[in-house]
């Protein structure tokens, strides 16, 4: 296999007149096929996937390490405390739960509103969005005093007749966020099968091609499979685009059903949603840059993708300041002086250094890309991206934990200081999501193959009419290109 | 994060704990200021002996239950009478602390004492108890108890028998029979005993050469002396506040520490009441904060040292404004004078003698034990002088008017072993290696003694200088009597054989000095049994192991007048304080430790996680030092200080007190044990190495020098270390959670408390609960609330609380279900003390109960908020939706580490709460449900008052009521109705059930203008 190999060509022009290639080079669907496939077929992967996966899998095992250690132990090996009972714990759910936005959106939204850009970028920040799930769903589950009763949260039926108590918004928490989870792997898989197809029928080892060929399903690219597919498809598109506006909203739930100031906010939902998906894009950014180097995508995902998800991250970024600032307008307008007082203290408590760190990373900073310059320089964007996910990590737990220190009676008030434990448990879940995606790198088709051959200019969609994802001129196998035309065409 | 070095206009006070906590230095300071113990797995009582002591006191439950002891085993074959098993039974006995017999309650639960509560037979219990006595539960069950005679000998110790040691002390006895006694020393603590002083006569009569020594570190002194000097016998004062108008302490605790605090409380929360007619007025003049200077309408903080000219100015200010009285002689005037000049802060004085002559006879004025005799003279002087005597005050003679006191006994038998005329010394309880002045180097004195012997019921720093140690019975296992305060005889009776072999001071003192040693209910018997009125003995003796007390038994008061002519004459000799306190010359006062007293319940986890009061420290003492006084040393919060002090150095972290008195510094004794046990060992600092024999109490000279180290204070409640934001926040709220008013605004406005805050019409969103039987409430007042923490204790023991450590409680885990929230308001150097009892509120429309995704607390048919512990998966959500933060985790296994012998001290009545569980206040439902099972088996509806929770039965004020609010009549249901209840945080639309009433404090309005004109107002 040779490699093909494209030179960085700037195609972030804004020339109406011209319609920007979303892939370089021009390859044709074989070379496509073959730029995307030999990133999982290559006898080895570079020596820098070996590193990263050594360093992550290390964390994973931390990881392990710090819950088991906190099962024997038990909760309180970490920092919480009363009046601070929930600490980072928490916080790390909302961050991963938020982490995992962004795919959603890219796969399911922003294919409903036929934006093209996305089919470079959407398999890997699908794969995002469940690892990042993943590493959430862990926390609610250890975070507990009675790890070994977390069932209890589920309604299963029982002799006793007992059910979860349905006015809480954790409850609500954990089916919202199990649908996200389901929803998400289904969307995910499904959108994976043809490419799966593609990985078995270039398969040469046995071992490839039975797995692939399990994990395909039996794909043959006929047409009926076709039309099946691209019906499911869009369904659940349809289906996950509420979600994505649904988990966070629920999220934000935990806190703003509470009468906590500081958390009892009805702005909360699209503020975490407006987070969320802010979070989210930065994480695919941070994680498409190396990606893109190491695997040799720069013509698949080019800087017009990145530049697109930049300008992603300055709107939401400043939906974020604009809820900061509604905030501290609310509580001041309220005239309610415990809530102004939460405000306050953040800003000016002993928790100032941490607000000011998530006003810094989450306002100030995104900034910089109202600049083409800052937008479209690698280097400069992966920083502001790295900033951004301090930053909302910063804002979770400033939202958790400086509200939590000083609510009601000052007799009460505490000071949360995390443990190593805390830190180390946190890191390792960046530990497992490192090595589940560097894994997915490996093994799985980083980039939506099927998806992106229907933009190439070759498919000849700018060339006439067209409608969306359900037309595909790609290579598709044991079919001629008329029949493959003709059968997308239907959809 | 700003450093401590840095100050804002000096004022580093402000600063929050946390802050301080975070730098590197202080977390590793951390490790090593662990408590030992607490988190060790202890050494405990291996199984075999675990067993045998379960069989032994199995067997012997039925006897010790019963009041006629048969000291044989016999199998539960009949069931003896009025014993069901698995029924508590409450029995009365008695603890002696500091010579005085405290009335106590103890409850057994099928052989085993769990709980203590008051005798509201006893003149000075009244049904209610303190701190001290509702945690000596735990001491009994203490592992580190000593458990067998031990013997010294070649620098190794062996363990003995009973029965090889009364061999050897029998024949060393013997030996000095011969010799009449000399070279034999008894060095014992005090004991208000008949039979005690009985045994003792029997003692010197058998050796009459020997040496009686009675020291307490912790003593009165002061009082014995000064009254000995006004009245010209021994007399202990005695005072009474039902009918006060103006109190007036000078550095006394009355309602803390007193022998008769509890009842002083009671008295004084019934004068000070608003409704009344008249309310009285209470000023308080001392260095330390004392809960009777928080309870105080005024308090002037003067340092220890001054407290005597203030008196002595009030006396000329009183003769000025024309007291005339016989006693206040020219002759006395003239004495006073020198005191007059000394340039002392006063500016008060006058208002203070205006109010007290507007009815002086209602007056009385109170001088503390650590004031210095001629204070407590003047004191009675004066009190005679205003017409009380005999009402307000009331003398009785000392039952031992030879006793020198404490300080000069224990300096004389130091002088005799030095010189080598002490060849045996009997210690029988104290600790004086640990607790003696230091000037006197107690230590180097007993390597002079040949033989010492010492019965303790614990191996403590004085047991390794001694040849001999026995072990001594705890009070709960023992016979014995005592006397309160006012002489009334009380019972003390076993509920348990003894678990570690012990035997009480009675039985020790018989074996050693008795021909026939006899058992301690042998001795109690031959001694009470004469004293028993009636002809038929057996049933009398009943009664008075039924009621605790022997009524009729107090001593009857004298009718003595001070004599100005002595006064006058130690006036004269004395020196008024010359050189002023400064920061150079700092005044160092020794408190007491309200928790563990001088240091002998160093060992008991309870008492040393309870948060003293003011400090709000745990597991620590620290000294003290006011506000201003710090800033010009620049020395800041916890900061770790050399104090050099007569020749003595000892360092100690500083604590910034609020309303200490300037140029003050307070230590607290009883801590930096190094042979407490587990718990006690290197907890605090000993401040005993300053003491010496010549000032115990307080003294000047002290200079104080900030060495740069930190210390970790653990603290419940970190309010006056804070930022600034926080602390205009916390200005801001405060009146709304504790609603005060003066006397003035509350005639005018009885309803003051429910206009404090505005609480907006608010709509439920859910369907409100309907009661048909019960619905369950409290109230509490916070007019009487004193802050003694004995509710905190006593909640402790009723409900299985653990003990979580230092460490856990600088992580803000402390599992205490009661908390008394303590705020200061006002200027820093003399601010005001706000503070209030919080438990769960039991909310009608309960946060917790809306989030927990497990349906683990729940609302139950009478209203209370429930935890169904095995329900809890440990969410925390609940606590963190609880607006009053009263929900407690366990964050670990905080009982796993509890030997089994401590396990014994459980109240089988309550869940012992595993790991990851969240808890509360129950309102203490295993006691409602106990009282609904008992009326429903007598086919009757539950009574108002026979449900009293565990905080109310120890409440000396009553501060606590609980009761039914369907039920109009009840108590409960009329306190709700007060015009000065309210709801905290009403505004949330939780409903609480729990009211807390507003209190009113009553100002002297010529001071009120004062303190306005002065300070601005106060906020």
């Amino acid at each position: 296999m040779s490699m093909v190999l494209i030179p960085e060509k700037d195609n972030t022009g804004n020339d109406p007149t011209q319609r920007p290639e979303l892939i370089l080079g021009q390859p044709d669907f074989a070379q496509l096929t073959e730029s995307v496939c030999r990133v999982s077929e290559a006898p080895s992967p570079p020596r820098v996937w070996y590193v990263a996966l050594s360093i992550s899998l290390a964390f994973t095992i931390i990881l392990h390490v710090m819950i088991a250690y906190l099962l024997w132990e038990g909760t309180g090996v970490w920092g919480i405390q009363i009046p601070v009972a929930w600490g980072w714990a928490i916080a790390n759910f909302v961050f991963w739960v938020g982490i995992g936005h962004a795919g959603t959106l890219i796969s399911a939204i922003l294919f409903l509103f036929r934006q093209k850009w996305r089919t470079s970028i959407n398999r890997f920040a699908e794969a995002m969005t469940i690892f990042a799930v993943i590493c959430a769903a862990i926390y609610p589950g250890i975070h507990i005093g009675r790890v070994w009763f977390a069932y209890w949260l589920f309604p299963i039926p029982n002799y006793l007749n007992l059910w979860p108590q349905f006015r809480s918004p954790l409850l609500w928490d954990v089916f919202a966020v199990s649908t996200y989870m389901i929803v998400s792997l289904l969307f995910w898989y499904v959108g994976m099968v043809p490419d799966l197809a593609t990985f078995r029928d270039r398969a040469q080892t046995r071992v490839r091609q039975v797995v692939y060929g399990i994990l395909a399903l039996g794909w043959r690219g006929s047409s009926r499979q076709w039309h099946r597919y691209e019906c499911a498809y869009l369904l659940l598109a349809g289906l996950a685009t509420p979600l994505v506006l649904s988990v966070h909203s629920i999220v934000s739930f935990d806190f703003a059903v509470s009468l906590i100031p500081g958390w009892h906010t009805t702005i909360f939902p699209p503020y975490f949603v407006a987070g969320a998906i802010f979070s989210g894009f930065a994480m695919v950014v941070t994680l498409a840059i190396p990606a893109r180097y190491l695997f040799d995508l720069k013509h698949i995902i080019t800087l017009r993708h990145l530049e697109n998800m930049n300008k992603i991250i300055l709107v939401t970024g400043m939906m974020v300041g604009y809820a900061y600032g509604i905030e501290f307008f609310i509580a001041w307008y309220s005239g309610n002086p415990t809530e102004a007082f939460v405000f306050f203290n953040r800003a000016l408590g002993p928790y100032a250094w941490a607000y000011w760190t998530m006003i810094s990373c989450n306002v100030l900073i995104p900034q910089f890309f109202w600049f083409k310059k800052c937008r479209t320089s690698i280097w400069f964007m992966f920083i502001v991206c790295i900033f951004v996910n301090i930053g909302m990590w910063f804002e979770r737990f400033v939202i958790v934990v400086t509200s939590l220190s000083r609510d009601f009676l000052p007799s009460s008030w505490g000071y949360f200081r995390p443990t190593l434990i805390d830190v180390m448990t946190f890191a390792g879940t960046f530990g497992l999501f490192f090595t589940l995606f560097l894994l997915f790198c490996r093994f799985l088709p980083i980039v939506a193959m099927a998806e992106v051959k229907s933009i190439l200019p070759k498919a000849g969609l700018d060339s006439g009419p067209h409608h969306g994802h359900g037309q595909y001129w790609g290579e598709i196998p044991y079919q001629h290109d008329e029949a493959a035309k003709e059968g997308g065409a239907g959809v | 994060m700003p450093s401590i070095d840095q100050t804002e206009n000096g004022r580093n006070y402000w600063r929050s704990l946390q802050e301080l906590a975070l730098t590197p230095e202080f977390l590793a300071e951390l490790g090593p200021e662990f408590a030992a113990g607490t988190d060790l797995p202890p050494a405990g009582t291996s199984r075999r002996r675990f067993l045998q002591v379960m069989a032994a006191s199995v067997g012997l439950a039925g006897l010790t239950g019963c009041r006629w002891p048969k000291e044989k085993i016999f199998p539960y074959a009949n069931r003896p009478d009025n014993r069901t098993p698995g029924t508590p039974v409450q029995f009365a006995t008695s603890m002696d602390l500091d010579g005085v017999a405290r009335g106590l309650l103890a409850t057994s639960y099928d052989g085993r004492p769990i709980k203590i509560d008051g005798n509201n037979l006893h003149p000075d219990s009244l049904g209610a108890t303190d701190p001290s006595a509702e945690a000596s539960v735990l001491e009994l069950y203490d592992p580190d108890r000593s458990r067998f005679p031990m013997e010294a000998a070649g620098g190794q110790t062996f363990n003995r028998t009973w029965d090889e040691f009364s061999t050897f002390a029998r024949s060393h006895l013997a030996e000095i029979r011969g010799l009449q006694g000399s070279g034999l020393a008894f060095l014992v603590e005090s004991s208000s005993s008949p039979s005690w002083a009985g045994l003792k006569q029997k003692a010197l009569a058998a050796f009459p050469q020997a040496k009686w020594c009675e020291y307490e570190p912790v003593n009165s002194d002061n009082a014995r002396q000064g009254i000995h000097l006004a009245l010209g016998q021994a007399c202990r004062p005695h005072f009474t506040f039902s009918e006060a108008r103006v109190i007036v302490a000078l550095d006394a605790d009355l309602f803390s520490g007193h022998p008769a605090a509890i009842r002083h409380a009671r008295e004084f929360v019934a004068s000070h009441d608003p409704d009344a007619p008249e309310m009285s007025r209470l000023y308080s003049i001392e260095s330390v904060y004392s809960l009777t200077g928080a309870m105080a309408d005024h308090r002037f903080p003067t340092p220890a040292s001054h407290v005597l000219p203030v008196l002595c100015r009030l006396a000329l200010e009183l003769a000025r404004q024309g007291l005339n009285s016989p006693l206040l002689t020219q002759a006395v005037l003239d004495a006073l004078k020198p005191w007059s000049e000394t340039k002392i802060e006063t500016p008060y004085l006058e208002a203070l003698a205006k109010d007290i002559l507007a009815s002086p006879a209602r007056c009385v004025i109170c001088a503390g034990d650590r004031q210095p005799p001629l204070a407590h003279a003047l004191a009675a002087l004066l009190n005679s002088a205003l017409g009380n005597s005999g009402t307000l005050v009331k003398y009785t003679p000392e039952a031992d008017p030879s006793h020198p006191g404490s300080i000069a006994s224990i300096t004389a038998l130091v002088e005799e072993m030095n010189a080598g005329r002490v060849q045996t010394l009997v210690l029988v309880g104290g600790n004086p290696l640990y607790n003696a002045p230091a000037d006197l180097a107690f230590g180097e004195a007993l390597k002079k003694v040949s033989t010492s012997i010492q019965l303790s019921l614990f191996v403590n720093e004085t047991t390794s200088a001694c040849k001999w140690h026995v072990p001594m019975a705890h009070y709960l296992e023992s016979w014995g009597d005592g006397q309160a305060l006012d002489g009334t005889l009380c019972a003390r009776q076993p509920l348990i054989h003894p678990l570690y072999e012990g035997k009480s001071p009675i039985e020790f003192l018989s074996l050693l000095v008795e021909d026939q040693p006899r058992s301690g209910y042998d001795i109690v018997r031959g001694t009470v049994l004469p004293l028993l009125p009636g002809n038929d003995k057996e049933l009398a003796w009943r009664e008075f192991l039924n009621n605790g007390v022997l009524s009729g038994t107090a001593t009857d008061p004298v009718q003595a007048t001070p004599q100005a002519e002595a006064v006058v004459s130690s006036l004269k000799s004395a020196q008024p304080p010359s050189t002023p306190l400064s920061a150079q010359n700092l005044e160092l006062i020794f408190c007491r430790h309200p928790s563990v007293h001088d240091g002998r319940f160093a060992n008991n986890g309870w008492l040393q996680e309870l948060p003293e009061f003011m400090t709000k420290l745990t597991w620590d003492n620290a000294a003290l030092v006011a506000p201003a006084t710090a800033a010009e040393l620049g020395i800041a919060h916890g900061e770790v200080a050399a104090l050099k002090y007569q020749g003595g150095e000892l360092s100690a972290p500083v604590y910034i007190m609020p309303g200490q008195a300037p140029a003050s510094v307070a230590l607290f004794l009883g801590y930096g044990r190094t042979a407490a046990g587990r718990v006690g060992n290197g907890v605090g600092f000993d401040s005993y190495t300053l003491r010496t024999s010549s000032a115990p109490d307080f003294g000047s000279g002290l200079t104080l020098e900030g060495t740069g180290a930190r210390h970790i204070f653990a603290c419940t409640q970190d309010h006056h270390a804070i930022d600034t934001i926080g602390a205009s926040g916390r200005a801001e709220r405060v009146g709304a959670l504790i609603r005060e008013a003066d006397l003035s605004e509350y005639r005018e406005h009885k309803d003051f408390a429910s206009h404090r805050v505005h609480s907006p019409h608010a709509v439920p969103l859910w369907q409100p609960y309907e009661y048909n039987d019960n619905r369950w409430g409290m109230a509490i007042d916070l007019q009487k609330c004193i802050g003694c923490n004995a509710c905190v204790v006593s909640c402790q023991a009723e409900n299985n609380i653990p003990v979580v450590g230092k460490e856990q409680v600088f992580r803000q885990r402390e599992m205490h279900w009661l908390r008394l929230d303590r705020y200061f308001h006002g200027e820093p150097d003399s601010p005001e003390i706000a503070h209030q009892p919080v438990a769960c509120v039991h909310c009608e429309n309960a946060p917790c109960e809306q989030v927990c995704p497990a349906g683990a607390t729940v609302h139950d048919h009478d209203g209370l908020n429930v935890m169904v512990y095995n329900r809890c998966i440990g969410t925390r959500y609940c606590s963190n939706n609880c607006p009053y933060k009263v929900r407690r985790f366990n964050f670990f296994h905080y009982h796993v580490h509890y030997t089994e012998m401590e396990k014994m001290v459980f109240n089988p009545e309550v869940t012992v709460r595993s790991r990851g569980v969240m808890e509360k206040c129950t309102y203490c439902t295993q006691r409602i449900q106990h009282a609904k099972i008992v009326a429903k088996n007598e086919r009757r509806p539950i009574t108002d008052g026979e449900i009293r929770t565990a905080c109310q039965t120890a409440c000396p004020t009553e501060a606590i009521v609980f009761g039914d609010l369907n039920d109009p009549e009840s108590r409960v249901a009329q306190l709700h109705q007060n015009s000065r209840s309210y709801r905290m945080l009403e505004e949330l639309n939780v409903g609480p059930r729990t009211a807390h009433l507003a209190r009113v404090r009553n100002p002297n309005p010529e001071l009120v203008e004062k303190i306005v004109h002065e300070h601005g107002s106060h906020s």
